[in-house]
C-alpha cells in the first residue's frame, strides 16, 4: 500500500546526494579567527589628510668624481570638504625644505597645488573656480594632451611620474563640465595672470601656469565598456589650436592597452630652449602602450613616446654641451618629452616577499642617443607610515642625452608620517 | 462500471502530475536568483566595507571602503563605485566597477586609470569581492544535490549544492561551487575556482542581521585557495538607501564624486 512513499523516497535519495558536511579544520581555524576580530569602531570620514616627510640621501655627481649629500623635510596637506550642500572646497599645498650641496642646490619651495569651490548645479552640472590641477592623458609616462603641466612643477623630489602629476601646481580657471549617463563635456578657461615665474619659497607663481588666456574643450563618450575615447582641443593667444585623442581599452582578462596623441602648431624644442626665433611647424606627440597584470599582481607596463618637436639622434649630437643642458632643463620645465623616441619600462609588485611591501621602479630608454634613466623604489607601509628605499640612475654613452643629467645616481631613505 | 474506469484514470492523471512536481528538482537557477536577493538590495544602496586581513593569525591589513551599487536597468548587474577611506594614505581614491569596465582614480594626481579585473587594489580581495554581483546574471546554476553542513556559525544547515559555471568572459571566476540554505535561500558558503581548475578561495556568509527590509549576511569570511592562513575578514556596515544618479557611474564624474 505504501509503495509510492517508497518509490518517492527512493527517487529523491538518488536525486540528492545527502550528506552531513563539517568545515575543513582549515576553515574552523579560520571561522574562529574571525570571530576574535576586533570590531573596529568606524571612525567618519575625514575631510582633510596630512603627512610629515623627512628624507636623508647621498648622490654621485659625474665628471668631477665627487658625492653629495641631502636632507629634505616637507609638510603636505589635502583637504577637500562641503561648504554647503551644493558647494565643494579644495585646498592642496605643499612645503618642501630641502638642504644639499650637490647639484641644484636644495631650496625651500611652497607648492600651492590647487585652491578652487566647485559648484555642483545638479547631479549632470558643475561649476569650478580657482587653481586646479587639470590632467589628462591616459598615458603613464610621457603625456602629450596634458597641456598644463608645463612649468607645473616647482619642486622634484621624486621623478616617479605618477609622483610629478601629482605634486604641481594646478593652472588657475573658470570650468564648467556637463555629464550624461556615458558621455561628458567639459569647457575651461585659463586667463592671463602673470607673464613670469616666481621662485620665491610662497610666491603663488601664478606667471607659470598662468602666462597667457588658454582655453580647453574635453569630451567623451563611452561607447561600450571597452572602449571609451576622450577627445581634446586646446588653445591659446600665443598657442596655436592643439587637438588630442585618448584611447584606452581592455584586451582580455589581464591587460589594458592605451595610446595618446596630439597634434598642432609649434615650435621645436631646440628653439625653445636656445631662444630661437623660428615659425611654428606641424608637431605631433604620442604615447601608446600595454599594462599586463600577472596573476601574483605584478604589474607591468611598456610604452613608447614619440615627440616630433624634440630632436633626433644627429640634432642632439650637432648641440654643443651648454645647449644640450639648456634644452635638457627646458624639456624638464615642460614636461616634454626630451629626444625624439623614448621607450618607457615601468614595474610595481605589491606584497613582494611580505605583506605591506611593495616595490616599484622605471627605465627610461632614450632611443635616439643609447642612455637610460632608472629609478627604483622599495616601500613598506605601516597603518600610519610609510619608509621607501629609493635609487635614481642616469646612464649612458658620452654624449647621450642622460648623460648629460649632472647626477649619477641618487639614493634616498623617505619616512612619511601620515597625521 | 465506465464511471469507475473514468475515476481511476482521472486519479492516476492527477497522482501522476503530483508525483512529477514532487519529484522535480528545484530550479538552479531561482534558488541563485533567490540568494542573490538576499546578498542584494533591490534598490541603489550605499554600505561600509571593513577589511581585516590576516596572515598565520596575524592581522596584516585593513582597510575601510564606502560602497554605492545600483543595479544597470538593462542587463540587471550592479554598477559600483568605491571609495577608500582609510587608511590615510589611500583616502579618497575611487574605483568604479561596471562589470569589466574598471576605472581607478586618485584625487591628488587626478588621473583616472582603467584596470584590468586582474589587478588587485585589496590585497587578498579581488575588487569583485567587494562589490554587489548579482551571480544569477553571469553564471548558469546546475543543482548537484543536498547536503547537511556547518554554516559560517558552525550551525548545521540543509543546503542545496549548486555548481556555477561562467555564462561570459566578464566575470571574475570562471567556476563557483555554492551552498545555499533550504529553507532560508541564505547563501551559507561558496567556493570560486580559476579556470585551470584550482581553488582560488572559499567564502562563508554569516552574521545575518536585518538591513534594508530583510535578513542579510554582514560578514563574508574569505579563506585563500593556496594558503588557508590567509584570511580576509569583511564586515558590512552603515546599509542605506542612495539615489544614485547613472551621471555618477561614469569615468569623468569621479573628480567630482563627493557623496557628503
Amino acid at each position: 500500500m505504501h509503495w509510492p512513499a517508497i518509490l518517492l523516497s527512493l527517487a529523491l535519495l538518488l536525486a540528492f546526494d545527502a550528506r552531513a558536511a563539517d568545515a575543513p579544520p582549515d576553515d574552523l581555524d579560520a571561522l574562529t579567527l574571525a570571530d576574535k576580530a576586533a570590531v573596529a569602531a568606524q571612525q567618519p570620514a575625514r575631510p582633510w589628510r596630512l603627512f610629515v616627510e623627512g628624507a636623508v640621501g647621498q648622490g654621485e655627481l659625474r665628471g668631477m668624481d665627487s658625492t653629495f649629500t641631502m636632507a629634505r623635510g616637507a609638510l603636505d596637506l589635502r583637504v577637500d570638504g562641503m561648504l554647503m550642500p551644493t558647494l565643494r572646497g579644495v585646498f592642496s599645498d605643499r612645503l618642501d625644505l630641502v638642504h644639499s650641496d650637490g647639484v641644484p642646490p636644495g631650496d625651500n619651495v611652497n607648492t600651492l597645488r590647487e585652491a578652487y569651490l566647485s559648484w555642483s548645479r545638479t547631479a549632470q552640472q558643475a561649476f569650478d573656480v580657482g587653481r586646479v590641477n587639470i590632467r589628462n592623458g591616459a598615458a603613464m609616462g610621457f603625456n602629450p594632451t596634458d597641456w598644463f603641466k608645463a612649468n607645473a612643477l616647482r619642486a622634484i623630489v621624486n621623478p616617479d611620474p605618477a609622483v610629478l602629476r601629482d605634486n604641481r601646481q594646478g593652472t588657475v580657471v573658470v570650468q564648467a563640465q556637463q555629464l550624461w549617463a556615458d558621455a561628458s563635456l567639459s569647457a575651461t578657461f585659463s586667463p592671463r595672470l602673470a607673464r613670469s615665474a616666481d621662485t620665491a619659497t610662497f610666491a603663488l607663481n601664478a606667471g607659470a601656469t598662468n602666462p597667457e588666456n588658454r582655453w580647453l574643450l574635453a569630451g567623451s563618450y563611452k561607447v561600450n565598456d571597452q572602449f571609451n575615447p576622450q577627445l581634446l582641443v586646446y588653445g591659446g593667444v600665443d598657442t596655436p589650436v592643439q587637438v588630442g585623442l585618448n584611447v584606452s581599452a581592455l584586451l582580455g582578462d589581464a591587460v589594458v592597452a592605451y595610446g595618446e596623441v596630439a597634434a598642432g602648431n609649434g615650435m621645436s624644442l631646440i628653439a625653445q630652449s636656445l631662444g630661437m626665433a623660428q615659425p611654428n611647424d606641424g608637431q605631433q606627440r604620442a604615447s601608446a602602450g600595454l599594462t599586463y597584470t600577472t596573476p601574483f599582481n605584478l604589474g607591468l607596463s611598456a610604452e613608447i613616446e614619440y615627440n616630433s618637436a624634440a630632436p633626433d639622434e644627429g640634432q642632439w649630437h650637432a648641440l654643443p654641451p651648454g645647449a644640450q643642458q639648456q634644452l635638457l632643463a627646458t624639456a624638464q620645465a615642460l614636461q616634454d618629452l626630451p629626444t625624439r623616441s623614448q621607450l618607457f619600462f615601468h614595474a610595481t609588485w605589491k606584497d613582494l616577499f611580505m605583506p605591506r611591501l611593495d616595490v616599484s621602479g622605471f627605465v627610461r630608454q632614450d632611443l635616439q642617443t643609447s642612455s637610460q634613466a632608472l629609478w627604483f623604489e622599495g616601500r613598506y607601509a605601516w597603518q600610519r607610515a610609510d619608509l621607501a628605499l629609493q635609487w635614481q640612475v642616469y646612464a649612458g654613452e658620452a654624449g647621450s642625452l642622460y648623460r648629460a643629467v649632472p647626477q649619477r645616481q641618487t639614493v634616498q631613505l623617505v619616512l612619511r608620517v601620515y597625521l | 462500471m465506465k464511471a469507475t474506469f473514468l475515476c481511476r484514470i482521472a486519479l492516476f492523471v492527477a497522482g501522476a502530475g503530483i508525483a512529477a512536481i514532487v519529484l522535480a528538482a528545484p530550479d538552479a537557477q531561482a534558488i541563485l536568483t533567490a540568494s542573490d536577493a538576499v546578498r542584494n538590495p533591490s534598490k541603489p544602496f550605499a554600505v561600509t566595507v571593513n577589511l581585516l586581513e590576516y596572515r598565520n593569525a596575524k592581522q596584516t591589513d585593513a582597510n575601510t571602503l564606502a560602497v554605492y551599487s545600483k543595479a544597470d536597468e538593462s542587463s540587471g548587474q550592479y554598477r559600483s563605485l568605491i571609495r577608500f577611506m582609510e587608511p590615510q594614505r589611500d583616502a579618497g581614491k575611487l574605483m568604479l566597477k561596471n562589470g569589466n569596465d574598471l576605472w581607478f582614480y586618485d584625487p591628488s594626481s587626478k588621473a583616472s586609470i582603467r584596470l584590468s579585473p586582474q589587478q588587485r587594489l585589496l590585497g587578498q580581495a579581488s575588487n569583485g569581492d567587494v562589490v554587489t554581483v548579482n551571480l544569477a546574471k553571469d553564471y548558469r546554476a546546475e543543482l548537484l544535490g543536498e547536503e547537511d553542513l556547518a554554516d559560517g556559525e558552525r550551525v548545521m544547515r540543509h543546503a542545496y549544492k549548486l555548481a556555477l559555471a561562467a555564462v561570459s568572459a566578464d566575470v571574475t571566476y570562471h567556476r563557483v561551487e555554492m551552498w545555499v540554505d533550504a529553507a532560508s535561500s541564505r547563501p551559507i558558503k561558496a567556493r570560486f575556482y580559476a579556470e585551470s581548475g584550482h581553488l582560488l578561495k572559499t567564502a562563508y556568509y554569516r552574521k545575518f542581521q536585518p538591513q534594508l527590509d530583510r535578513e542579510r549576511p554582514t560578514e563574508v569570511v574569505i579563506i585563500d585557495g593556496l594558503d588557508p592562513h590567509w584570511v580576509t575578514v569583511m564586515r558590512y556596515s552603515d546599509y542605506a538607501w542612495r539615489d544614485i544618479p547613472d551621471s555618477w557611474l561614469q569615468r569623468d564624474y569621479l573628480p567630482r564624486f563627493k557623496p557628503e
